[in-house]
């Protein structure tokens, strides 16, 4: 569409937008005030916007016990954890090839996870932090290897039993989940695999698996069969074209596809709680501070919603771009 | 692709797919005829199609379809409508235009139990609309069928919109510009370039949101679970949280797989069209 030049509709359109965007983000602000604030002042009557500013409540949250030095220790957490992410963030730049700087990354960031328990008395929200580490992560890996091969094999194969594949993916994704959630149920009680890492991540990947291929079909179709197609007259078997030529090209797409797998497994809540007795996730978690109408658990959810929502926001500013993208591509080529 | 190279990169997600997407649909069915708490769980007591009887004629469950059809019958044209508005608007900016989206997407991609609990929160004795409406409008804001209903709808429009707008601008990105100019030079108002000249170019895209919307607003959960607290004096059930309390809380696990069977059959003839024109545009893209 043109643009339109009169000063006042402009005014007027960035009026409505900057409404919009202040009706959007209300919620969170107003939480993040009430998780700084006091029992008793997140529990006044009439709202407080200027307070005694505490930290507490972060600290019940997470830890046991508060040790004395714990200022330092979370600076030099902070001071370790941006370190590393400047040097993935420039990792082109240094002198040693990429994958090692984000092996060596993901490595240290999972020793400090590890280790953290070891040097400080961290409560329960930790444990359930931890668990939805390890589920995302697990599911992400998984349930994009083998979506990135099935994607690629339906990108490029003509056969009846492709469109069959697709169209079958398409309904599965349309299906409430509880129709496949206690099936689960019923497997997990029966073979004890109930509460267990490995049921969340296998009932995750399979639960995501139709979106997945869908997405990254899309990315793989664009790619010019005569690229891969070269590297196999040049010797090289489909499996290493496929590795070394076509996953280079659609590596954008498998990032934005990423970005999605991981907000699913992350944001995931009925399967973790139906399939869970104490091995919570986060979002099960903080779901018991719902509802209750006792106020001391006011700046505790609050304090939650937050922690849970800062790798929301991480994700919002560094992958705003592959976020549009992925949803445009999912719309347009889907 | 040969075909044996073709099974042999798709095999690991098919058995993935088979196993515990195809299997546990299949799986269900037989469940459903089975009348099973959590403690026979182990030898159910196998009672034939009485379950899907006794769902059929289960008064809450068919006051919770209710609730489900309305709850897409209100949200999705407001959705689609202001969506459509705001894409409209974002198209027309360029400076600020990464901070006005990255506040529509936080509500969107947040955990939508937090989103829910953020909003529930604004209605706690302590929350700002219930100042609102006391200080405000001096009168106490109560929980009720209707405003429960209301702020669940609410909630829909500010946490789904978003998806709306994005995918829409994105739409708007590959609108051909001769297209508008020669509407233009022809003597069309804004508005009639937006009915004939936007709306045809996004019509394939309003298509896939509405389905996306469709899919989405029938198997509704985390916020109605969260936002209801699960209090069954809030007759605002939908058929997902029926369904839920019906297996988790009542623990009528039978019972429970026979609705969610017959939601499935529910869900499926809505989409069976959609299935087959989808398939019939795969195998004409064929080469």
């Amino acid at each position: 569409m043109r643009r339109t030049r009169n000063p006042f509709i402009r005014a007027g359109i960035y009026l409505a937008l900057s409404l919009v965007a202040a009706y959007s983000i209300f919620p969170f602000l107003w939480t993040s005030l009430q998780s700084i604030k006091t029992v008793r002042d997140a529990n006044s009557r009439t709202p407080l916007w200027f307070f005694e500013v505490t930290w507490e409540n972060y600290s019940t949250l997470w830890l046991e016990s508060t040790p004395e030095n714990l200022t330092t220790l979370s600076l030099t957490l902070l001071v370790i954890i941006g370190a590393v992410v400047t040097a993935m963030v420039f990792a082109e730049r240094l002198p040693i090839p990429r994958w090692v700087v984000y092996w060596m990354g993901m490595a240290v960031f999972a020793f400090i996870l590890w280790q953290i328990p070891r040097i400080v008395d961290t409560a329960e929200f930790y444990d359930y932090f931890l668990n939805t580490v390890i589920v995302t992560v697990g599911t992400l890996i998984v349930s994009i290897t083998i979506g990135c091969l099935a994607g690629y094999a339906l990108a490029r194969y003509g056969g009846i039993a492709g469109a069959i594949i697709l169209i079958a993916a398409l309904a599965f994704r349309a299906l409430p989940r509880l129709a496949f959630i206690f099936p689960y149920l019923w497997i997990g009680q029966v073979t004890g695999l109930i509460n267990t890492h490995l049921l969340l991540i296998v009932t995750l990947v399979a639960i995501n698996q139709p979106f997945t291929i869908w997405m990254l079909r899309s990315f793989f179709r664009d790619v010019p069969r005569e690229l891969e197609e070269s590297a196999m007259v040049d010797g090289a078997s489909r499996l290493t074209a496929f590795r070394k030529v076509v996953v280079p090209i659609v590596w954008p797409g498998i990032i934005s596809t990423s970005l999605f797998t991981l907000l699913l497994a992350y944001n995931e809540f009925l399967l973790p709680r139906v399939l869970t007795q104490t091995n919570w996730t986060l979002p099960v978690a903080i779901s018991q501070f719902a509802g209750g109408e006792d106020p001391a658990h006011i700046t505790l959810a609050a304090a939650g919603a937050v922690s849970i929502t800062l790798p929301i926001i991480f994700v919002i500013i560094f992958f705003q771009r592959q976020l549009v993208r992925g949803l445009a591509a999912g719309a347009v080529k889907g | 692709m040969q075909r044996k190279t073709f099974y042999g990169f798709s095999a690991p997600s098919l058995v993935m797919m088979a196993a515990l997407m195809a299997f546990p649909l299949i799986m269900s069915i037989w469940l459903g005829m089975n009348f099973m708490t959590f403690r026979n769980i182990q030898n159910p007591e196998f009672i034939w199609f009485r379950n899907f009887g006794e769902v059929l004629t289960d008064v809450q469950f068919w006051q919770s379809m209710r609730f489900t059809l309305i709850y897409m019958a209100v949200t999705i044209p407001i959705q689609l409508g202001l969506g459509f508005a705001i894409a409209l608007l974002l198209d027309q900016v360029t400076r600020l235009r990464g901070l006005f989206m990255a506040a529509l997407l936080l509500p969107f991609i947040v955990v939508p139990v937090v989103g829910a609990m953020l909003f529930r929160s604004m209605f706690d004795p302590s929350g700002i609309i219930t100042w609102f409406f006391r200080d405000i409008l001096d009168q106490k804001f109560y929980f009720t069928e209707g405003s429960i209903k209301a702020v669940i709808i609410i909630h829909a429009l500010w946490y789904i919109t978003p998806f709306v707008v994005v995918v829409l601008f994105a739409g708007l990105q590959s609108l051909p510009s001769d297209q508008i100019e020669a509407a233009e030079v022809d003597g069309a108002k804004w508005y009639q370039s937006i009915r004939y000249v936007v709306i045809p170019h996004l019509r394939s895209l309003f298509l896939f949101i509405s389905l996306m919307l469709i899919m989405d607003a029938y198997r509704v959960f985390d916020s109605v679970f969260i936002l209801t607290g699960n209090n069954p004096i809030f007759k605002a059930d939908t058929v997902q949280v029926y369904n839920f309390e019906v297996g988790l809380q009542v623990q009528r696990l039978g019972k429970a797989n026979a609705m969610a069977v017959l939601t499935v059959i529910g869900v499926l003839i809505v989409l069976i069209p959609f299935l087959i024109i989808t398939y019939r545009n795969q195998i004409a893209e064929r080469e």
